[in-house]
């Protein structure tokens, strides 16, 4: 399913510091199921996390935000996170959020206009971060256009069988082995 | 327009045909494709999900994918004997002409065992540690699962091109491998993330003096800093290194005069004390004084940062006419198979054994909470590539990362010690 980037987030906000690895985000050496995962889920470094995190919260964290291995971060979605933004992301958490259409947002000084509880708003057309309460805010760095098309079809998987379907079509051929229904 | 290896690279790969230039984005075309042990996802699961309801119709060459399955390297569990066999299955459906599925090891080493990575190529594999190829030269880098999926269709793929920082490397290599020590030293003084999204390119006086297993380690570890590209010039000791392994033709890269670095660190190895990580990050660095005396119950050289010749044998030098520290478990485990022969004909193992360490089979089990689990409370010091809370079992356990050979020192004394004390002569 595609993600709307032009649909303005708000959300509680629950802060974390800087260089958070992926092995706090997605421990699947120890829980290699998605239900063991979100409840274990940033328990490393709050334990309180798996149990009290609610759907539509923005998890708001500091630099190199996913750094380790290549791991994608789809627990944190499952557990209702709508959106991350950190003052910066480990190139390949970015990449693998991208790439499975995870609402990711790169602000550097949002740590310093927001506090654990508050709420944030994440507005991409204007991009733009704020504290709703507060009124702070600083800018978001916009995608180039191709990223903003990966979003829109739902990931990166989705975007190379559109190509795959469009291919196909332009070479007269059936879509052979590809369920153009879905 | 002066360019930076990156930007060489990718200039080269560019879809367009446009010269690239830090901060564009770019499709790129790709030399060669590496999957370990998670091809199922790419190859097979989603596929389905994108809805190719018989699985990837395709791969877009299959002389550039190579598999190899490393990470469960004997299956550990049937589940995982059941996806290497699905993984065996699809590979042979789409005709991949590059497949190590029973052969133990890391698949990076193999990769550059076996001379599948030649310097001046653009190469992605879906592992962080791809980025270690720039050892030998190559535009090498981790990329995803689903990105993994869209190379083996397309054999193409997005990047920004990076902006460059110059690590200024000088001084004098010593009688011993000081690579990981180096890497700690430059992510303890500039950051965990001195080159988020970067290329990194090594230069300096100390280069030449470095083995390949050095700069691999380096290499390997950039991701560790945040490196995008690790990249290691082409001279006479990659030429001998790639062209024992390969007759495949390549054309080295090398960066311009003049081109333009967003940032240059230089480091003089010979003012450099030995350091080590504290737990938990691999930016929490202190120079290895400052952590003596701290009790260990496990030491630990393996892994695609040091699981290499080098590493092992300085371990067996140093533990000659020492034994390890009773009950201490020194875990050591080559990098392939490759690599466990050349130490085994070296005489190594027979040293280390005889000493009271523990050889593991090659692959990835010690890096991880897969090989020798630590209890709450206990301490390893490890060669090995991150100290993550948990990434070897209770999260209440400490890892130390270290260089071979304050591993080694740590080992035998049983705790952590300067091993210029522990060893005379050093």
């Amino acid at each position: 399913m595609g993600f709307d980037l032009n649909r303005v987030i708000r959300g509680r906000v629950w802060k974390f510091g800087d260089s958070i690895e992926t092995d706090a985000i997605n421990p699947y050496y120890r829980y290699p199921t998605m239900d063991e995962l979100k409840q274990h889920t940033m328990e490393v470094y709050r334990p309180e996390f798996p149990a009290q995190v609610r759907p539509g919260d923005i998890l708001v964290a500091g630099r190199n935000f996913g750094c380790g291995s290549s791991r994608p971060g789809l627990v944190l979605r499952e557990v209702g996170i709508a959106a991350i933004v950190a003052e910066s992301v480990a190139r390949l958490f970015l990449r693998n959020s991208i790439s499975r259409a995870i609402p990711i947002f790169v602000a550097p000084g949002v740590a310093g206009i927001v506090e654990d509880g508050e709420t944030l708003e994440v507005d991409y057309p204007e991009a733009v971060i704020r504290n709703v309460a507060g009124g702070a805010s600083v800018p978001l760095r916009k995608f180039p256009p191709m990223i903003e098309q990966i979003f829109e079809c739902g990931g990166l998987p989705e975007f190379a069988r559109e190509r795959y379907l469009r291919e196909q079509a332009l070479k007269g051929q059936p879509p052979m082995n590809a369920d153009a229904r879905r | 327009m002066a360019q930076t290896m990156a930007e060489k690279l990718l200039t080269r790969h560019n879809l367009s045909g446009n010269p690239a230039r830090a901060g564009d984005f770019v499709e790129a075309k790709i030399d060669g494709a590496m999957c370990h042990y998670h091809a199922a996802e790419p190859m097979h699961d989603m596929a389905l999900e994108a809805g190719f309801k018989d699985g990837l119709p395709r791969v877009w060459d299959p002389a550039r994918v190579y598999v190899l399955l490393d990470h469960h390297q004997p299956t550990l569990s049937q589940k995982l004997a059941d996806e290497n066999a699905l993984i065996r299955r699809e590979v042979a459906r789409l005709g991949i002409q590059c497949f190590h599925d029973s052969e133990p090891g890391i698949a990076h080493q193999m990769m550059l065992d076996y001379g599948l990575v030649r310097p001046g190529e653009l190469v992605v594999g879906n592992d962080s540690h791809t980025v270690g190829y720039g050892s030998v030269n190559a535009g090498a880098t981790g990329i995803t699962r689903a990105d993994m999926f869209y190379v083996l269709l397309y054999g193409e793929l997005w990047f920004q091109v990076p902006e460059s920082v110059r690590v200024v490397l000088e001084g004098r290599q010593p009688s011993y491998p000081i690579a990981k020590d180096m890497i700690l030293y430059l992510a303890g003084n500039h950051g965990d993330d001195f080159a988020q999204g970067m290329s990194i390119e090594y230069s300096g006086s100390l280069v030449p003096q470095l083995s390949i297993d050095s700069r691999m380690c380096l290499s390997t570890h950039g991701v560790e800093v945040g490196a995008k590209f690790a990249l290691f010039g082409s001279d006479e000791a990659t030429h001998r290194f790639v062209k024992a392994r390969t007759d495949q033709p390549y054309e080295p890269l090398a960066p311009d005069a003049g081109a333009h670095y967003a940032n240059e660190i230089r480091l003089n190895v010979d003012e450099m004390p030995f350091m080590v990580a504290k737990p938990h990050q691999f930016g929490n660095v202190t120079p290895v004084d400052e952590a003596r005396g701290t009790r260990i119950n496990q030491a630990q050289i393996g892994s695609c940062a040091n699981g290499r010749f080098e590493d092992i044998e300085i371990a067996a030098r140093m533990l000659e006419g020492k034994k390890v520290a009773k009950g201490v478990r020194f875990l050591i485990s080559p990098a392939s198979q490759h690599v466990y022969l050349q130490c085994l004909k070296a005489g190594l193992i027979e040293k280390l054994i005889e000493a009271g360490a523990q050889v593991i089979t090659p692959g990835c089990g010690v890096c991880q909470p897969r090989v020798g689990f630590l209890s709450d409370g206990e301490v390893c010091i490890t060669a090995t590539t991150r100290n993550f809370k948990g990434r070897k079992g209770s999260p209440k356990a400490e890892i130390y990362l270290a260089g071979p050979l304050t591993v080694t020192a740590a080992a035998v004394a049983g705790e952590i010690v300067n091993p210029k004390e522990m060893f005379r002569g050093l």
